[in-house]
């Protein structure tokens, strides 16, 4: 009787348990190259510049310039602290001056308008995070057209709409540093959930295909058991991930946040469950927000870039690339502080790999 | 007094349907996993949702009175930060968990007024109040979270007789409020003038001052629900959460609080809080597809819609 | 003449003259003719739905499913086209028609079940965003041919394509509300339902005109939002029904029903529209332009509210 109940909700609405080839929840259908288990893969040929050209720019070579900076929205910890690694960077190179502006739900369309506002209003460069890759690239496009010099950082829109795009770190890098982590917190025989912001978020959308893709090849044993939404709300996080370790018990060993409201709202829900090292937390956060899980002793690591540095890194090409120096074809960026930095896929600037922050630096950290 | 009594009957009709709900969702989704009803579970969907039900008690008084509020959203998300800013810039903890009360208080004291004397209808009034709000607090916040809270500070997380405190503030709060609404003279002034305005200010009960009370009181409560927001999680984000008005609105309406006024009760509006948070917790244990939950929400919320329609024609 | 002075779209009407000249102070850059046409192109799909959304709330009813309706109809434009392989056109009919049916559906439940339009359509919201999620699989369908891009992104005679389209809703917008015997019914329901059934009036096959055509014109603003970003995702129109109702009360729609005007509609939505814009230009944050928006939003109520006082003593 049970089954048959459980049946007959099932047509078409349940998530069938999980066979080794049905797709993780939450993934895109975009091909997927997953890293090797063991040891360096070799950095990937930059190949040929890809991304798109400003239309008669006038010569910035030195001269002050005006730059707005549209992240996919404001009032979330991850943009403000890019937003103060650009604020570094200007007070370095003083003659650059960055606002950051955007919409405060992302949500393409406010973020199209905005764009679109400081298009005509004439500034000389725009940074963005974009909240859907093709969606914004036509207005990008119009900017280009205008003469205004374009640089992308944190999620990507069409190469040809932007000029260079600072990449965080590589998809199949993020699904890597997560799964190894996971794997050797939970063993290589666990089974773990995923608490994502939105199904339709890129960047989320891609690491978990990366994810599984890596996690197929190098840890066939872990089980993946299913994927929750929960926006970019603490509080529904934090009921999510509740949720989770109730309904599954001792079966779970592991959760993966995929932003950094869902790692230390995760983290709290361990916590208040007294359930530090029976359940592991990994995932993507700021380092302050998990350093009371760490410090006490409750959650081993958090995994991101240095999202100061990435907002660094982003003004400097911005700066670069309106004097011209940096060219299609150049293999290396210097990026000030961070020194030299890789170019990648034909047009992006790499950051790096993404970092590990245990109890032991995180706290050399504040960001 | 006759058309009371109606609205009495009407509702507790309304209240007896969500418990059966409530008790039949509780009972088959436990039999196909009794996960779903261990203390643990019954405990997260109570204390997760608790400040939701809190903030609908507040809403149904406001639609009792024939009007609305879709800045509460705006409102909760201020009165948190503003409450976090407190204790991390050193007040005393009692004087970060009062204040919001009476900030809250006071915001809807003023739209009360525009909404009372200076006949704003309530949903222009709210709707302007949901864009000062929200664009307010990113242009004060910077969009920093507030974190580094005291552990004294944390009343979500303190329990009393070992029942955590969000459950008493929920539960104790619905008490009072239903006896206000039913036994006072306030209470009555509400129904009246939410069910005919113009019979209310002939009759002379006070039209004007008994809609900027109860808009203060919902500040009030708003406030409540506020801290008990800020203070389940070790930092408070300084966006407002998405699409929260709708989710209490709703609670409250699907409580039997008609959006034409003058009917319903805050018992209703606290079960149907309940069933809501339930309804999401069971479909993660139904292993209902992700993708699929806000669709079968929706059809949840208009079932139980449709149902109370056709009961109230019956009766009716 | 007293009385036309004193309406609240003549105040708007000023307050947005005012408005005009007060931006363009700031920024040259404002007063453009090719800043003005953008601006135009960006607020079209608010404006789309706007029109039936003044229909609907001088019945004093309202219409809070119309964003998702967008989300719906955006997702399976792409899926009837990638997933199911129709040709373009056929799959951007469908979609309207799917639409136009999560309109009747509303009204359905609105007319024979007589659910308030506020609930009726709170719970469609969720029901129809659901279905868009449910349905994409959270999957975006990109690509589109060259041509398909001409309604969002293209022009006729040097103006937006979907202007020409927007100009022939609002049009036809004021010609029914003002002169036919359908507008007299629709004001006639929102100033006493009860009455205007008892005169004999078809209350019911209004309102479900209506909200059928809310839905429909929601799917057509879809087909130009997808047409103008070139892909489709299950949020779109997320939220834009906040949008669209401030825009309809703004433009002096009576909340209550039975008053209101398409024109006053458009006043509001352009003012909204070159406040954002203006301000943007004039180096205000968008959190600012947000409460600058709600600022007006009382005053534009508050000044008409005294203004008819006194024409009313």
């Amino acid at each position: 009787m049970k089954k048959l109940i459980t049946a007959l909700l099932g047509a078409s609405l349940l998530s069938t348990p999980v066979s080794a080839q049905s797709a993780w929840t939450g993934g895109d259908d975009q091909p997927t190259s997953p890293l090797a288990c063991e040891g360096e893969s070799p950095a990937p040929e930059p190949g040929e510049y890809n991304g798109g050209t400003p239309t008669d720019a006038p010569d910035r070579n030195g001269q002050e310039i005006t730059v707005v900076d549209i992240p996919k929205l404001v009032g979330v910890g991850y943009f403000a602290s890019t937003a103060s690694g650009m604020q570094q960077a200007v007070e370095e190179l003083g003659n650059i001056t960055i606002n950051t502006d955007g919409p405060t739900r992302a949500n393409i369309d406010e973020q199209i308008t905005f764009v679109d506002n400081y298009i005509t209003s004439g500034v000389d460069g725009i940074l963005f995070a974009a909240n859907d890759p093709v969606a914004i690239a036509p207005v990008l496009k119009r900017a280009l057209d205008a003469g205004i010099n374009v640089v992308g950082y944190d999620a990507d829109a069409e190469a040809d709409a932007r000029q260079w795009f600072v990449n965080q770190a590589l998809p199949n890098g993020v699904a890597k540093s997560m799964m190894d982590q996971l794997a050797s917190e939970i063993g290589e025989e666990g089974s773990f959930a995923i608490v994502t912001s939105t199904f339709t978020t890129p960047n989320q959308a891609r690491w978990i295909s990366e994810m599984q893709a890596y996690t197929e090849k190098c840890y066939p044993n872990l089980t993946f058991l299913e994927t929750v939404e929960a926006q970019e709300d603490n509080i529904l996080s934090f009921n999510q991930a509740q949720t989770l370790i109730n309904k599954y018990g001792d079966e779970l060993n592991g959760i993966l946040g995929m932003t950094s409201v869902a790692t230390p709202a995760a983290s709290e829900a361990v916590q208040q469950n007294g359930l530090c090292g029976k359940v592991s937390v990994v995932g993507l956060a700021l380092p302050n927000a998990m350093k009371p899980y760490i410090n006490g002793d409750c959650i081993k690591s958090t995994i991101l870039w240095n999202t100061v540095d990435l907002g660094y890194a982003a003004a400097q090409v911005m700066r670069q690339v309106a004097d011209g120096t940096l060219e299609p074809g150049a293999t290396t960026v210097n990026a000030g502080r961070l020194g030299e930095l890789q170019v990648v896929n034909q047009s992006q600037v790499l950051l790096g790999a993404p970092k590990v922050f245990t109890k032991e630096d995180i706290n050399d950290f504040d960001f | 007094m006759k058309a009371r009594s109606f609205h009495g009957v009407s509702s507790i009709g309304q209240e007896i349907l969500l418990v059966v709900v409530i008790l039949a969702l509780f009972a088959v989704v436990g039999w196909i996993n009794p996960r779903f009803v261990s203390e643990n579970n019954l405990t997260s969907i109570f204390v997760g949702n608790a400040y939701i039900a809190v903030a609908a008690i507040g809403m149904s008084l406001v639609i009792i009175s024939g009007n609305i509020d879709v800045s509460i959203g705006a409102l909760i998300g201020v009165l948190a930060v503003i409450s976090g800013l407190l204790v991390t810039n050193g007040y005393p903890v009692w004087f970060a968990w009062l204040a919001p009360l009476l900030i809250g208080a006071a915001i809807n004291t003023l739209v009360g007024c525009l909404i009372a004397y200076a006949r704003v209808p309530s949903i222009i009034a709210t709707l302007a109040m949901l864009s000062i709000l929200s664009g307010g607090l990113i242009t004060f916040t910077g969009g920093q979270w507030i974190s580094g809270l005291p552990g004294a500070y944390q009343l979500a997380q303190f329990r009393l007789l070992g029942v955590p405190s969000p459950i008493w503030f929920m539960v104790g709060m619905t008490i009072i409020a239903a006896l206000l609404m039913r036994y006072t003279a306030f209470g009555r002034s509400v129904y009246a003038v939410g069910s005919n305005p113009e019979a209310a200010r002939a009759s002379g009960i006070g039209h004007a001052s008994t809609v900027v009370k109860v808009f203060a009181i919902h500040g009030a409560i708003a406030g409540v629900a506020a801290v008990l927001f800020a203070t389940q999680l070790q930092v408070i984000q300084s966006t407002t959460p998405v699409g929260l008005e709708l989710v209490i609105i709703t609670a409250s309406v699907v409580g039997g609080v008609s959006i034409l006024g003058g009917v319903g009760t805050v018992v209703g509006s606290t079960l149907a809080a309940i069933l809501f948070a339930a309804i999401g917790s069971s479909l993660i244990f139904l292993n209902v597809s992700a993708y699929w939950l806000r669709a079968v929400q929706g059809v949840l919320i208009l079932a139980t819609v449709l149902a109370d329609m056709a009961r109230r024609r019956r009766t009716g | 003449m007293t009385r036309i002075l004193i309406r609240h779209e003549t105040i708007l009407a000023i307050l947005f003259v005012i408005a005009l000249f007060l931006m363009a102070a700031q920024s040259d850059r404002f007063l453009t003719t090719a800043n003005l046409l953008n601006q135009a192109r960006l607020m079209t799909e608010v404006g789309l739905i706007a029109i039936p959304m003044t229909f609907v709330i001088v019945t004093g009813g309202i219409d809070l499913s119309v964003g998702s309706i967008m989300g719906l109809c955006a997702i399976l434009v792409g899926v009837f086209w990638q997933n199911a392989g129709l040709p373009l056109p056929a799959a951007v009919g469908l979609s309207l028609v799917a639409g136009t049916a999560a309109g009747l559906a509303n009204g359905i439940i609105i007319t024979r079940f007589r659910v308030p339009p506020l609930i009726a359509t709170l719970a469609t919201l969720a029901l129809y965003r659901g279905l868009a999620e449910g349905i994409s699989q959270a999957r975006s369908v990109r690509g589109y041919p060259e041509w398909f891009a001409q309604l969002g992104q293209g022009q006729i005679l040097g103006i937006p394509t979907q202007l020409w389209l927007f100009a022939l809703v609002a049009i036809a917008g004021i010609f029914i509300l003002r002169f036919t015997t359908f507008g007299r019914t629709t004001y006639a329901i929102g100033n006493n339902e009860a009455a205007a059934e008892f005169s004999g009036l078809p209350v019911e096959r209004t309102k479900l005109l209506i909200y059928t055509a809310s839905g429909f014109i929601s799917a057509l603003a879809a087909i130009v939002f997808v047409s103008r970003v070139s892909t489709t995702r299950s949020d779109m129109g997320n939220g834009i029904e906040l949008e669209v109702i401030t825009a309809v009360v703004l433009g002096g729609t009576s909340i209550f029903g039975g008053r209101g005007m398409v024109i006053g509609t458009l006043i509001g939505l352009c003012l909204m529209q070159i406040l954002q814009n203006g301000l943007s230009l004039a180096g205000v944050r968008g959190d600012g332009t947000t409460v600058v928006i709600g600022a007006i939003l009382i005053v534009a109520v508050l000044i008409s509210n005294i203004l008819g006082r006194f024409s009313n003593d």
